[in-house]
């Protein structure tokens, strides 16, 4: 089956997803309560959109399409409030954060049964990382060939994607001393990564994807776990590599910072993107994952070195006309306190672990961050 | 001797059914219980000094931990849910009571039962819940549930007690004693415990495992404290896991149960229990114990149904969650075991009255229960112990 072809839709529009943890309230563990949420849920209209996951102990919203980011995180808190409301009713948490920090997954239950033996069968232990919550951000393009100048423009500005929305210092019990655990379990996926160079959508779709698909390997583009990958049938690009954030206050922040990042790059006063730039982005990446705001980045164009906070402090300046323009002042300022001040919540948690020494501790605090800001 | 041989036997017997039928390991261990007291054993009775004291032990670890699933903010979050715990509780006795009449009792007596009925036993259904690793509304609900009825089982009997006493004495402060004192001290001390302990523990560095076996020597202290001053340890320990959970201290999963400490007691207590019943009054009260068991499930079940939507939930879940508390036998035996041991004459009559309905549902009940909780589809896809099948490959 080709390719679709790419819907246009109005440029730097968002959509944001985020996959929630669902706790049970006694020791904090993964609560496979997805249905009963669910059941619950569908009795009033749901103010966005919410689908069940992969396990029970996981569910999605979506936001609408918006313009501009106040709206956007009303609908985020709107959502919030409610889920948080759903959740009380039927004694169960719910929380952000990139991974649980001591789910022991094979204790999970599964959504579909079948699907995920075929995924545990195909992947063997990954699967077992599977149980990971992110962030996706949409992005509207006017057209197939802005979307993927878009994918590869933002790439030297990934890691400060990944630094600012990690969240997942701890997996299966332990500090993994990585801010963002959950990118290690996405990486380790064979088709993840970053999608080929290819600016022209006509080539992109009639001779890669036309050839993946002839190996066989894959069918559609959702069989792609790229950190950045066009979504033909919503006119979109699709970041993916954002932890879950605690607040959504955070996400809609992070989303924002994206919106305003591509209305500059549109603008195309930087120098366009070229293969070489991918030379520092696996490094970059990592630099990010494990050190998240710390992290010392190479800019792929001066081959400068420079940390991802001193990176996105810059990049904010920049940004300026953009947030104005955008009416994303709250947004910037959300971002500017995370790289500036409060540090990102990875941090957070590893403070609260500090303080109460347990890592059920931690889940707590991402309970209680998600009802009301940490400070 | 016999003892542990019996208690080794029980424990394999459970494994291998589990295995083969998936027949929750308790269920195995009364059965066990129950071939060892027709069989009446040397030193199988309840005569032996420190058996009564270790069943409290095991029964008490696990209504702390039961306790210690109750979130009270739930209540406040949604109030149908205490309310159709107390409901059901009251109607239960009512339905019990006025059922009861239809036989040759005396009305003491049907109540000493309605009392008892009301409860359910925490020690199947945490088990059961347990081995399933079940997590679901109808796990939370019967949990909850589970939670009011022992409580107020518990309040019901000792002011009978307390009745009792006045009326066949007259003595005003012994009455007291039996019921209100008992009453208040009990939950007392096991508030104090849930205020004093997790402040203890309340040390980051303090080892996971080290907080569990601090609440387990809790629990033994209180059951210790219980006998001493004439209280019921089995209020003492529930109230404390309660207490305990509001202050924040954390059991990791890893200790759900108490592990295999835990194991070995909730063994023990099973065989224990069912070793208690004395065949020869099962069958005079087989009728009468099955009238019993089908008023008190009618009643539990409609309640739930009744409440389910208004809770948030759905009919087949609160179908599912009234059967699940069928268990009643560990915490009733216990229970009308120390008021007997405590001087309470009827006690022994309506034990021998009860056998039948306790031997049924002690059999049968967290049968029922594992069952529901699977309907519910409220228990994991584990494969044994974590072992991830290969079909795919």
């Amino acid at each position: 089956m080709p390719l679709e072809t790419f819907k246009s839709s109005q440029p730097l529009t968002l959509g944001v997803e985020l996959e929630l943890q669902l706790v049970n309230s006694y020791d904090m563990d993964l609560s496979s309560s997805a249905n009963d949420l669910l059941e619950l849920l569908q009795r009033k209209p749901f103010p966005g959109v919410v689908t069940p996951e992969m396990t029970q102990s996981m569910i999605e919203v979506a936001t609408d399409v918006h313009t501009e980011h106040g709206p956007l995180l009303a609908q985020l808190q709107t959502m919030r409030d409610t889920l948080v409301r759903a959740g009380d009713r039927l004694n169960i948490e719910i929380a952000g954060g990139g991974t649980h920090p001591f789910q022991r997954w094979f204790e999970q239950r599964i959504f579909s049964k079948p699907r995920f033996e075929e995924l545990s069968g195909l992947y063997g232990y990954l699967a077992k990382q599977f149980t990971v919550f992110g962030q996706h951000v949409h992005v509207g393009c006017a057209s197939a060939d802005d979307a993927l100048f878009l994918l590869h423009a933002l790439n030297r500005y990934v890691p400060h994607f990944i630094a600012l929305s990690a969240s997942s210092p701890f997996s299966q019990g332990v500090d993994t001393l990585f801010d963002s655990a959950r990118l290690n379990s996405v990486f380790a996926f064979p088709l993840s990564g970053r999608a080929p160079f290819v600016l022209s959508w006509d080539e992109f779709a009639e001779v890669y994807f036309t050839k993946m698909e002839s190996t066989g390997v894959v069918k559609s583009m959702k069989d792609f776990y790229w950190d950045i990958r066009p979504k033909p049938e919503y006119g979109t690009i699709e970041l993916r590599v954002c932890d879950t954030p605690l607040t959504v206050e955070r996400a809609a922040g992070l989303a924002c910072y994206l919106q305003a990042l591509c209305r500059h790059l549109l603008e195309r006063s930087e120098p366009p993107p070229e293969e070489d730039d991918y030379l520092v982005y696996t490094y970059n990446r990592f630099q990010a994952c494990r050190f998240g705001l710390e992290g010392q980045m190479v800019n792929p164009k001066t081959r400068e070195r420079i940390s991802i906070r001193e990176d996105i402090l810059a990049t904010l300046r920049l940004l300026q006309p953009h947030a104005l323009a955008l009416n994303a002042h709250a947004a910037m300022d959300e971002i500017e306190r995370t790289a500036g001040r409060d540090f990102n919540h990875a941090s957070y948690l590893r403070r609260r672990y500090a303080e109460t020494g347990s890592v059920q501790g931690v889940v707590r605090a991402s309970v209680d961050a998600l009802r009301r800001r940490p400070g | 001797m016999a003892w542990p041989l019996v208690l080794l036997f029980a424990w394999f017997l459970g494994e291998r059914l589990h295995q083969i039928w998936r027949v929750p390991r308790v269920s195995s261990y009364v059965a066990v219980g129950l071939i060892a007291s027709l069989a009446n054993l040397p030193g199988l009775t309840s005569e032996v000094p420190g058996l009564p004291f270790l069943a409290n032990i095991a029964l008490s670890l696990l209504l702390f931990e039961l306790g210690y699933r109750i979130n009270l903010r739930w209540f406040r979050h949604n109030p149908w849910v205490l309310a159709l715990g107390l409901v059901e509780s009251v109607l239960t006795f009512a339905l019990v009571y006025i059922a009861s009449g239809w036989f040759a009792l005396e009305a003491d007596v049907r109540m000493i039962i309605a009392a008892l009925s009301i409860s359910s036993s925490p020690a199947a259904i945490v088990r059961v819940a347990n081995e399933l690793r079940s997590a679901g509304q109808v796990t939370e609900r019967v949990m909850h549930l589970c939670a009011i009825n022992c409580l107020l089982s518990v309040l019901a009997l000792k002011l009978l007690v307390g009745y009792w006493t006045l009326s066949t004495s007259g003595d005003l402060i012994a009455a007291t004693l039996g019921s209100v004192y008992a009453l208040s001290t009990s939950i007392g001390m096991g508030v104090l415990a849930g205020v004093i302990v997790p402040w203890l523990l309340r040390r980051p560095n303090t080892h996971e495992r080290g907080v569990a076996v601090v609440f387990a020597l809790a629990v033994v202290l209180l059951t210790t404290m219980s006998h001493g001053l004439m209280l019921s340890p089995l209020l003492a320990a529930l109230v404390f896991g309660i207490v305990a959970r509001e202050r924040r201290v954390h059991l990791t999963n890893a200790q759900r149960g108490f592990g295999t400490a835990g194991d070995l007691l909730t063994l023990f207590l099973f065989v224990y229990i069912a070793s208690l019943l004395d065949w020869a009054s099962v069958g005079s009260g087989l009728v009468l114990g099955l009238v019993l068991i089908a008023v008190r499930t009618a009643s539990k079940v409609g309640c739930s149904v009744a409440a389910a939507r208004l809770s948030g939930s759905t009919e087949r879940k609160g179908l599912l969650t009234g059967l699940a508390l069928t268990p009643m036998s560990a915490f009733a035996i216990l229970l009308i075991e120390q008021t007997r041991i405590y001087g309470f004459a009827p006690a022994a009559e309506v034990l021998a009255l009860m056998a039948g309905m306790m031997l049924v549902q002690e059999l049968f009940g967290p049968v029922v229960s594992q069952r529901s909780l699977m309907a519910a589809h409220e228990t994991h896809v584990t494969q044994a112990d974590g072992q991830i099948t290969r079909s795919a490959l």
